[in-house]
């Protein structure tokens, strides 16, 4: 950072900010005494899990707050002005005019019913004084569009958001925003919905524009991965409060808070000395040949279905008790093939071989028994929970279907539960009452009280926080030893892949691109889309400079020359 | 992706439906055949009772003039048969075309119900949406017993006490019919005097339906208010008006639609009460009448253009669904 920088006066001041919560919640502040600045062409990253009240900062910078909360003390000042102290009027120009802000999911944050173009439109008719004619509010559209890097401007702005893609889509909110020339942009976790790839992207556009324009950039997120790409300086938050903040390099490189140094420590690092190489046990388990599955989706009358190829001829071997990661980017069918292989969705083509036998085959009784030996863990594991039904009948039902007696069943349950991490008084109790990681913990005693042999693990952690996500990723790779599971982990996050797979997949487009041990394919990628996952990987350059935090939590002195 | 002029996907869409409509009406014609064959009473009997005979001789010739005494199979191949000729038959007890007398009381009954429909939804919705924006207020708890209030009121009973307040004891508003008889009026006079006497059976057929837009356009609306988009429009410094207006409504409107579609047929349905309670010449009225007088060619001449008129009015809904919401026009969700 330069001195010439560091002179000019803060865009954005927030100075003893704390955010009282309505009375009866788990704390009475959601922000508590926060202090920071962001300065002209900085960006400033905002860190911290859910709850840590990151989002709750963002929102009183616009003066967005839900009513049920209040601004207790301090104040934040944007571009010279107190926003929750301004009239109307002048709050409405501050909003998209002074400062502006992007949202976590852009398919939810433009609206459905209206063409992308006159969304942008609004924004500049909104702000410009005094109102600039129809064909210069386009031409501004145009370029707009243009800068933030979307192809064909003239067709795409008389799209409607459902019929753009997510990085597409967040292009437009960037112009959206960028339309006045804010000096402020507020990004609220504007990758976290994103691929890799597209993350990449969107954070490169959202750095250009920031340089371009000496813009203040407040960019509030959980991964310290794209901390580590583009922040200038980093709060870190915990529960409402200020853990520790300082520049990118004394906080990633020498954290004084024990928190950050969790924080990054949990951050799954593609840390190739560590990849571990397991002899692969010689037994195939589970083989899949040459699964083939197109979806049709149907649109209008004259037009031919739309085909999404979600797997192409896609074969894999599973050995015993083995950790085989499939890694794509959204789209690329790897969901598809974890619920082919369940037969939760039938294939075209291709077989599914389990114990000798061809699932494909498998009717009535008999693909009941064999099911039960392989389980499955979704993603949300807030959806993948029956709200009315107690944790304990749960895990039991799947055993009780088998003939387990209910007694016996329960009793297996509290153990899991134990198992797993929770208490054993869990099963009494239902879902709502757990946390997203303990929920997790519970889909996935659900899923062992069957006794499989096989876990399909889809996106398991990609809706947890990072250091919850350690902690679960840590309870499947005990559990595997233990119960020698052999075990499908379907994920995006290539960092994840390399910290608990034994072999990698890398699924483009239902068709596997490299397929290899994963060190191999870490450190000597064949396939150029390889390459490109690899590259995207956020904070790679930074956490994969030797000496770095290492797990076993030894901090090295070491200073990244900048 | 490519589309084709969004018009011509629409009126592709139309002509698949037409050809769909057919098949249904077809079968709702058999339906409603078997449905009033089904029902006990006997229209020879009806007829020959009325006539002051119960001879078994009349009966049998009787049913022999309509046909009545051939096998259920062959009546209904020649009840198709005709529905395809568009000849809907001749009553029995008018002595009249179906169509004929059909026609003369279907405007109506289009006059009322569609004016009613228009009213509800229109008052309805607007009613819900300025209670959805001022949810928690007085006037949304105003609003909100105010509905259910009416949504709890029996149609024929606010019928009956609107006559009792503004006819008999007001006197303002005539107690029943369409338009006052044996007098001479200008066109506009008529015309007002049509509408004097549409303003209770409207007011009773449309407070249900009022009630339940309203309710629905409330909670519609208190949904989107929560939606990310409308936080992205205060963020771009949109003032409250244009965001009702240029992102609310049109969002809001979308589930109201569906439903509204869906009860328009209901509202037909229920203009039989109220043409009964105000003596309004529509097809309520004849409905009534020839159920009475067991008139079946009349009976199902009535149920399967009212069966088109809702299917109509649910090909309508379709349309102005994809017209609002342009992700049904691609079948993407």
């Amino acid at each position: 950072m330069s001195d010439a920088v560091r002179a000019k006066a803060p865009v954005l001041s927030v100075e003893g900010l704390s955010i009282a919560l309505p009375e009866g919640g788990d704390r009475p502040f959601a922000v508590e005494n926060v202090s920071f600045e962001v300065k002209p062409n900085e960006v400033v990253c905002l860190v911290g899990e859910s709850g840590s009240g990151k989002s709750m900062i963002a929102h009183a910078v616009l003066s967005l707050l839900p009513k049920s909360v209040d601004i207790a003390a301090g104040a934040v000042i944007v571009a010279g002005q107190d926003p929750a102290k301004l009239d109307r009027q002048a709050l409405r120009r501050l909003r998209g005019g002074e400062a502006a802000m992007i949202f976590q999911e852009p398919l939810s944050s433009l609206n459905p019913l209206k063409r992308v173009g006159r969304q942008i439109e609004e924004m500049i008719l909104t702000h410009q004084k005094p109102m600039p004619s129809a064909i210069e509010v386009h031409e501004r559209v145009q370029q707009l569009l243009t800068q933030v890097g979307l192809p064909n401007p003239k067709l795409l702005e008389k799209s409607y958001p459902f019929e753009l893609s997510g990085g597409q889509r967040q292009r437009v909110m960037i112009a959206m925003a960028m339309a006045n020339r804010p000096a402020l942009l507020i990004a609220d976790e504007p990758t976290t919905a994103l691929d890799v790839t597209t993350q990449r992207q969107i954070l490169r556009l959202i750095d250009d524009l920031r340089r371009d324009r000496g813009m203040g950039v407040l960019l509030i997120t959980h991964d310290f991965g794209v901390v580590a790409d583009v922040a200038d300086r980093v709060v870190v938050l915990r529960h409402g409060k200020v853990v520790e903040q300082g520049t990118v390099e004394e906080v990633l490189r020498s954290p004084k808070a024990d928190y950050t140094r969790e924080l990054i420590d949990a951050v799954p690092k593609a840390r190739l000395d560590e990849i571990r190489r397991t002899a692969v046990h010689p037994t195939p388990l589970l083989e899949v040949i040459g699964l083939e599955k197109t979806f049709r989706v149907k649109r209008g009358l004259l037009q031919p279905p739309r085909e999404v190829v979600a797997a192409d001829g896609v074969s894999l071997t599973l050995y015993e008790g083995e950790t085989l990661a499939v890694v794509g980017e959204s789209g690329s069918g790897k969901s598809t093939l974890g619920r082919m292989i369940m037969r939760l969705t039938e294939p075209d083509g291709g077989a599914i071989r389990f114990n000798g036998q061809d699932l494909r085959q498998l009717r009535g009784e008999a693909l009941r028994q064999a099911r039960k030996q392989l389980q499955i863990v979704f993603q949300d594991p807030f959806a993948s929970l029956d709200p009315r039904q107690k944790v304990g009948d749960a895990i039991a039902r799947g055993p009780m279907a088998f003939g387990t007696s209910r007694t016996e069943a329960m009793e297996q349950a509290r153990k899991l539960l134990v198992r797993v991490g929770l208490n054993a008084v869990a099963a009494d109790r239902y879902p709502h009452e757990f946390s997203g990681g303990q929920r997790q913990r519970i889909c996935i005693a659900r899923a062992l009280a069957l006794k499989p042999r096989v876990l399909i693990a889809d996106e398991a952690v990609s809706a947890l926080d990072v250091s919850v996500q350690a902690q679960v990723l840590a309870l499947l790779a005990e559990l595997r030893q233990e119960m020698k599971l052999a075990m499908i982990f379907i994920t995006h996050d290539l960092r994840i892949a390399a910290e608990i797979a034994d072999r990698v997949i890398v699924l483009q487009k239902g068709r596997i691109v490299e397929e290899g041990a994963t060190a191999d394919v870490f450190t000597a990628p064949q396939a150029a889309y390889t390459r490109d996952l690899l590259d995207a990987i956020p904070g790679r350059d930074f956490f994969d400079q030797p000496g770095f935090a290492s797990v076993t939590g030894a901090l090295p002195t070491a200073r990244m020359s900048s | 992706m490519i589309r084709l002029g969004s018009a011509a996907t629409i009126g592709l869409m139309a002509l698949s439906r037409i050809a769909q409509l057919v098949a249904v009406i077809l079968v709702i014609a058999t339906f409603n055949f078997v449905l009033v064959r089904a029902a006990p009473g006997d229209p020879a009997q009806v007829m020959a009772g009325q006539s002051g005979a119960s001879d078994p001789k009349l009966l049998e010739d009787l049913r022999k003039e309509y046909g009545l005494d051939k096998p259920y199979a062959v009546q209904l191949a020649s009840y198709l048969g005709r529905v395809v000729r568009l000849d809907l038959g001749y009553s029995y007890r008018q002595r009249r075309a179906v169509v004929d007398l059909i026609l003369e009381r279907l405007p109506a009954t289009l006059l009322l119900t569609v004016t009613a429909f228009c009213l509800a939804l229109l008052i309805g919705t607007t009613l819900g949406a300025l209670a959805g924006l001022a949810a928690g207020s007085v006037l949304d708890t105003v609003f909100t017993v105010l509905s259910l209030v009416l949504y709890a009121t029996p149609v024929f009973w606010l019928g009956l006490m609107l006559v009792l307040v503004f006819s008999v004891t007001l006197g303002w508003l005539p107690p029943f019919g369409y338009e006052t008889i044996n007098v001479k009026l200008s066109p506009l006079e008529h015309v007002l005097d049509i509408a004097k006497h549409m303003i209770m059976p409207v007011t009773s057929l449309a407070a249900i339906y009022l009630a339940i837009y309203a309710r629905l356009m409330r909670s519609s609306i208190i949904e989107v208010a929560q939606q990310d988009f409308i936080k992205t429009a205060r963020a771009k410094g949109l003032s409250g008006p244009s965001i009702v207006v240029g992102h609310m409504l049109r969002n809001a409107l979308v589930p109201v639609v569906t439903v509204a579609g869906m009860q328009a047929g209901a509202l037909v349905g229920g203009a039989v009460v109220i043409e009964t309670v105000f003596a309004w010449p529509g097809l309520g009225r004849l409905t009534f009448d020839a159920l009475l007088q067991r008139d079946y060619p009349v009976l199902l001449g009535i149920f399967l253009i009212l069966s088109i008129v809702v299917i109509v009015l649910n090909l309508l809904t379709d349309l102005i669904y994809r017209l609002i919401d342009p992700r049904m026009t691609t079948g993407a969700a």
